[in-house]
């Protein structure tokens, strides 16, 4: 592919992202086609459990509480690679490590169950409007990612200035899932909604802003998947460009495809530099703002990376036309960008 | 000033297109046929297409090679296999043939592009055998189109110019020059031999008749280029394969094999060595802006649904209410707006290109010959023979010049790429704005995303079509130049 300028990068983020990179090359690019079209679920389960040897299975809980102990930026890395191959398994890696979120953070009340490395892919349900009423949760989720077939769902009642969070088992009474009819993109992250009727929680957790910590890696690892997105629609198209000959020569010479592919280079590097930053700082401005941008540029570089290759990217062997639709979603999930770009202004004024 | 005669609908699009209410008071026969075309078009959305665009969009992506040949039978009873059919074979073209098939097409897509694929891809098809005078068919193969659709049966033809290695190559005369060809219409006694492969055919599969341009002798694509009459049951013929689309799935994009297939010299439709012109840039300056109608279409219907959805209310609060969504419609409209200047312009003045021929005197008075001795092979061959054909091109270049030609090329290219580009950027900020919200409205859009792309490649890829544009409007460096009568083959 394009040789990228060498991203810096200390020497401990080097290593991760060349073990994400090989288990994504090895596990999810030789089925990456069956993810998207039968994206079963025992398929997502076990390439999702080789994730493990990455810490990606708990990565954002510290070690001294069992988990993997990725930083941010560290678990961003690690998206970005994985979703060089499959985005849709990045995205039900970053939904199962934001639902852990809150039992990393916060102090349990009671027993914590159903909460570890082994019961994956988890589902964080966000956003929706959620009551915690007499200990029972109530309410509706209109979209969340493994909304189904997960071993349980971590929820955070609105109603609670979004400090405390509960889990619920998958199959406790109450909890009613449905999956998306027919989902655009992302399928291996299972979309799909939830109502919850007044089901028991399994565990309740308390401690910092749960709310917006669980939006804040939503949108930065959304940011971090849509680097691979783009990375992948690059790599794709370079190689395309340099083996199609129309006109009597490669259409990399033609000016208009380098101009796709350049614009592509630029936004690998724009959209890591912009993760970076946000990684390294605990507000949620930064992490909307990765998002916002990274997510536009995924889009507009997966559709380039199918004109690039003309009727063939229309075509799904040639994996191009996933991405379009891939990226799409990350656009439109946890918020639509305009929503945060509204907040992203009012955050600025009060803080 | 709109007749109050006018169904809804009708006066409905000639507030949407004012160039059509300006012509309705001149010509209150010819506009009011378009207006019925587009009724046609809208009854079938709601009894056959809306119905079962979704579930057929979903099936044909685990099944790709089921067709919905219920929607084609359906489509015969509203006549829409012979848009491109002249009047006096029985069809419905007249004055306004190009500005009624985009009519209709947008129509049509506006509720699934690819069910208004499928029935425009058939009349791409025709429109070679159109163009090129091919005279020597019209009573056979057209008439048969026209009469099986009476009763029920939808006979199709399909549109073939793209190889697997020539996509870009094959549209424009300076990059078929050097082009890579794979397929060659080797010149034997009595006809051709052809061996090679043609792919991405809209509706190859399904199609009985076939318009084919290929080359002659693949050393020189360009002198050679030809356009041939393919029929599917000619031996060694065969649609191997039907690719699996991301969009605009109702209609296959199939791939077409020849082994050693015989085409007889009769199923050379125009001249060999015309290729480039009559085969394929008189076709795209006729057939592009339609493609921009198709995707006005998707984008419309995908405005819609946004419509729709900003109008459902979630926790007491409608989109439609804020401020910014109101403006995010307004844009959308306007690009609507701007497409349908944009196709409509071309598309009428594709029309004025063929001076009324369809309803000529001088073209009239060549079919008063009685049909039966029109079918007859006689009189066939005779059209077919070297002074037949020079005496219909005589009359065919009586119709259409040169430099109209070019312009419309011209136009109808900057209407496929900019109502494409339009229509995507509609489609893409619709799902931005409507984001992962619950509604049944956005798996509307959500197809609509992925039907719209295939504006952009198709007809030409849109980069293609701006240097079109450049080429033929800007520097005048690309002219298409109309083979006058008696050419000589190229040998
Ligand atoms: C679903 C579908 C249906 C179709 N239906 C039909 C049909 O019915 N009949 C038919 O004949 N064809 C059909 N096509 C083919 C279609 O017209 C071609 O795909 C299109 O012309 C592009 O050709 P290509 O796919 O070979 O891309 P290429 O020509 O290989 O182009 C690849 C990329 O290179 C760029 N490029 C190529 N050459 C140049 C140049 N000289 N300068 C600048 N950029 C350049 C292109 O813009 C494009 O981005 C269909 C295609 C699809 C996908």
């Amino acid at each position: 592919m394009a040789r990228l300028p060498e991203f810096r990068e200390e020497q401990e983020y080097r290593i991760l992202r060349e073990s994400a990179a090989s288990y994504a090359a090895n596990e999810l690019a030789p089925q990456a086609e069956e993810l998207d079209l039968e994206p079963a679920a025992w398929r997502v389960k076990k390439a999702i459990s080789k994730a493990g040897e990455l810490g990606m299975l708990s990565a954002l809980v510290p070690e001294e509480k069992g988990g993997g102990g990725l930083d941010d930026y560290a678990f961003c890395v690690a998206l970005e690679e994985i979703a060089v191959e499959e985005a849709g398994i990045a995205v039900a890696l970053l939904a199962h490590n934001a639902a852990l979120l809150p039992s990393a953070l916060g102090e349990f009340e009671g027993l914590i169950t159903g909460v570890g490395a082994e019961s994956y892919p988890a589902c964080l349900a966000f956003p929706g409007e959620i009551s915690l009423r007499d200990g029972k949760v109530s309410g509706k989720v209109p979209f969340a990612f493994n909304a189904v077939d997960c071993p349980f769902i971590t929820l955070i009642p609105t109603d609670e200035a979004g400090t405390r969070a509960a889990t619920v088992s998958a199959d406790a009474t109450g909890v009613s899932a449905e999956p998306e009819a027919y989902p655009l993109g992302l399928r291996a992250a299972c979309p799909g909604s939830l109502r919850l009727e007044g089901a028991e929680p399994s565990n309740l957790i308390s401690g910092g802003n749960m709310l917006e910590a669980v939006e804040r890696a939503l949108y930065l690892g959304l940011a971090a998947v849509s680097v691979g997105i783009i990375r992948n629609s690059l790599r794709k198209a370079y190689a395309y460009a340099r083996e199609r000959y129309q006109a009597g020569k490669m259409i990399i010479e033609h000016q208009q495809m380098r101009l796709f592919l350049a614009e592509m280079l630029a936004g690998v590097e724009e959209g890591r530099s912009l993760v970076r930053e946000a990684s390294s700082s605990p507000e949620l401005a930064p992490s909307m703002i990765a998002w916002l941008r990274n997510t536009a540029r995924a889009c507009q570089a997966a559709t380039d990376g199918v004109q690039i290759h003309g009727g063939y990217g229309y075509m799904r062997d040639y994996g191009m036309e996933r991405l379009m639709r891939d990226a799409k979603y990350c656009q439109m999930y946890p918020s639509t960008s305009q929503e945060a770009l509204l907040r992203l202004l009012d955050m600025s004024e009060t803080g | 000033m709109v007749a109050t005669t006018l169904s809804e609908r009708g006066r409905k699009l000639l507030r949407d297109f004012p160039a059509l209410g300006a012509l309705h008071q001149h010509d209150r026969r010819g506009i009011e046929g378009l207006i019925d075309l587009v009724e046609r078009a809208a009854e079938y959305n709601r009894t056959v297409a809306l119905p079962r665009a979704l579930e057929l969009d979903e099936r044909m992506e685990r099944e790709p090679d089921y067709f919905d040949w219920e929607m084609m039978r359906e489509a015969c009873k509203y006549r829409f296999f012979s848009l491109a059919i002249p009047e006096v074979i029985g069809g419905l073209a007249s004055k306004y043939m190009v500005t009624g098939m985009a009519l209709v097409v947008e129509e049509l897509c506006s509720a699934c592009g690819g069910i208004g694929l499928a029935i425009a891809a058939h009349s791409l098809g025709v429109a070679p055998v159109i163009a090129s005078g091919a005279m020597a068919h019209w009573d056979t193969v057209l008439h048969e189109i026209v009469e099986e659709e009476k009763k029920g049966n939808p006979v199709l033809m399909a549109y073939a110019i793209t190889e697997p290695s020539a996509g870009t190559d094959v549209e424009e005369p300076e990059f078929l020059e050097v082009a890579k060809i794979g397929l060659e219409a080797k010149k034997v006694k009595g006809g051709y031999r052809v061996n090679g492969r043609k792919c991405f055919i809209s509706g190859g599969s399904e199609a009985k008749y076939i318009t084919m341009t290929a080359a002659t002798d693949r050393s020189r694509p360009l002198e050679t280029w030809t356009t041939f009459l393919v029929e599917r049951d000619m031996e060694g013929f065969s649609t191997p394969r039907v690719e699996l689309k991301m969009g605009q799935r109702a209609c296959h994009a199939a791939e077409l094999l020849f082994e050693d297939v015989f085409i007889p010299d009769s199923h050379v439709l125009g001249y060999e060595g015309d290729g480039i012109e009559n085969g394929i840039l008189i076709i795209m300056a006729a057939s592009r802006g339609p493609v921009g109608a198709i995707a006005t279409g998707i984008a419309r219907g995908a405005f819609e649904h946004f419509l729709a959805w900003t109008r459902e209310s979630a926790n007491g609060k409608r989109p439609i209410d804020e401020d910014r969504i109101r403006m995010a419609l307004a844009d959308m409209y306007a690009a609507l707006e701007e497409n349908r200047g944009l196709y409509l312009g071309h598309s009428l003045g594709g029309d004025a290109l063929f001076r009324n021929a369809f309803t000529h005197p001088i073209f009239l008075s060549a079919f008063m010959i009685p049909r039966r001795v029109r079918a007859s092979k006689p009189y066939a061959s005779l059209l077919n023979s070297y002074y037949g054909k020079g005496l219909v091109n005589i009359l065919f270049r009586y119709f259409i010049k040169d430099d109209d030609a070019t312009d419309m090329l011209a136009k109808a290219s900057l209407a496929k790429f900019a109502c494409a580009d339009n229509a995507m950027a509609l489609v893409a900020r619709a799902l931005e704005l409507m984001g992962a919200t619950p509604s049944p409205e956005r798996r509307w859009v959500e197809k609509a995303y992925r039907d719209v792309k295939l504006t952009q490649i198709y007809e030409g890829t849109n980069q293609l079509n701006r240097l079109a544009l450049f080429n033929a409007e800007i520097a005048g460096t690309l002219k298409i130049e109309i083979p006058g009568p008696f050419k000589k083959g190229v040998r």
